[in-house]
């Protein structure tokens, strides 16, 4: 290939502005490795564009900036990390019963849990409100069938081994989803939070809203590269290490 | 606002990536004008182009993990990003203005109706420069940049074959880059 030809061809332009196809964007990021005259022009076209385009700015106005600023400024005190409920599950709308083997996805996980749950809690149950007859709330239909998810059973430690959650993770997206099947209601003043291993090092997730219980949750956040959850109880507001909080859950992928 | 730091561009990355606001305030106070630019050569309205700026900029705020620095520089990739929020954008009020009921079918066959309008208001820029290009070229250009479809997506609404929407789009490139680069 001549690549000098390449490069006056407007090729790195296209590439650049994201105009190329999926196609032409893989051989240029090939390429612009084996080529450094090929790297340099295109950081050379990106300086130029760029300075090109702050020379011909428009300036909004002094409300429009104080109120942006002002929302970035709220963004940065909002917990980075937050729980988010995903849209409302209801069986009767999600259930496509046309398609059975995922019902019966859903029906055998729900099954385990109430089995293993009866199983641990056989001396406890006078103290628990265990699930009964009742199935587990419905995933999401594409999340729990994606073959691509993994899902991560979190297990009760020391006293509180009937304690069940888990996750659903994909480590291809990065997306994650919860679903607490039992976990006693925090006090004010604790609040459960989630915790995910990175490199052996604890990093927290976020809290763990009361309110997601018996629901399907999809969780913001999970850090690329985790390889253990956690959930803790500790004091309102999270704590800043897992090891000021009381261990309620964990789980490895 | 005045802010006196001035980072590198590693710096200031970082700096956002740790949601440092002091540099999401560099970053707004530096970058505004020309995203700001970006928008309005689309939405010419200033409540709605300011709109748009708070919605890329918090957008970079949520995502800037997502920004790879091998892959180019801070202000390619807010640039694209805008774009992609500015074509979004596009695409629901054209939704909403033109028929509840109109097939993708009808869409496609309805761009080209709908851009000489949309144009005339918005001549700015790189707009204006791309319209002065010959229409063969002024096309691709505006249906790629400006409305965010896929080359193969143009060579159906233009029907021509996909080859000839690569060699317009970089011919165009070539033509822009006397005006534009």
């Amino acid at each position: 290939m001549d690549i000098q030809e390449y490069i006056s061809s407007g090729i790195i332009e296209l590439y650049v502005m994201g105009l190329c196809t999926p196609e032409e964007e893989k051989e240029m990021e090939l390429l612009r490795q084996q080529h450094p005259i090929l790297e340099q022009a295109i950081l050379a076209y990106e300086m130029q564009l760029e300075n090109k385009m702050l020379q011909q700015v428009t300036l909004p106005s002094a409300e429009t900036d104080q109120r942006i600023l002002k929302k970035l400024e709220s963004l940065q005190q909002t917990p980075v990390v937050k729980m988010v409920t995903n849209k409302d599950v209801t069986p009767a709308k999600k259930l496509n019963w046309i398609k059975p083997f995922a019902a019966a996805v859903l029906f055998a996980v729900s099954a385990y849990f109430n089995y293993t749950l009866l199983q641990k809690n056989k001396k406890l149950e006078g103290l628990v409100k265990t699930e009964g007859q009742s199935p587990l709330p419905l995933a999401d239909y594409e999340v729990i069938t994606n073959p691509a998810i993994t899902p991560v059973g979190m297990y009760g430690q020391g006293s509180h081994a009937i304690c069940r959650c888990t996750m659903f993770w994909d480590k291809k997206t990065g997306n994650a989803y919860i679903m607490i099947h039992h976990l006693p209601q925090s006090n004010d003043a604790t609040d459960y939070q989630l915790w995910a291993e990175v490199d052996g090092k604890p990093v927290s997730v976020g809290i763990i809203d009361d309110s997601i219980r018996g629901k399907f949750i999809k969780v913001q956040n999970v850090p690329a590269g985790a390889i253990a959850f956690k959930v803790t109880l500790g004091k309102s507001g999270g704590e800043s290490s897992p090891e000021n909080g009381d261990l309620y859950l964990a789980g490895r992928i | 606002m005045n802010i006196a730091i001035k980072y590198t561009e590693p710096e200031l990355v970082q700096q956002l990536k740790v949601k440092d606001n002091t540099a999401y305030q560099y970053l707004y106070m530096n970058y505004r004008g020309a995203l700001y630019n970006v928008i309005l050569q689309t939405f010419s309205e200033e409540e709605t182009a300011s709109d748009i700026l708070q919605e890329v900029f918090v957008h970079i705020w949520k995502n800037i993990d997502k920004y790879d620095a091998s892959k180019g520089r801070l202000f390619t990739w807010m640039l694209k990003l805008t774009r992609n929020i500015v074509i979004s954008q596009t695409r629901i009020k054209n939704f909403k203005v033109h028929s509840k009921n109109e097939d993708i079918d009808n869409y496609v066959n309805n761009v080209e109706q709908k851009m000489p309008q949309q144009v005339a208001v918005n001549h700015i820029g790189l707009r204006q420069q791309v319209h002065k290009l010959r229409p063969e070229l002024k096309d691709v250009i505006e249906l790629s940049y400006f409305q965010g479809f896929k080359q193969e997506e143009i060579a159906e609404i233009l029907s021509i074959p996909l080859g000839t929407v690569k060699t317009r789009l970089r011919n165009a490139i070539i033509e822009l880059r006397k005006d534009f680069v």
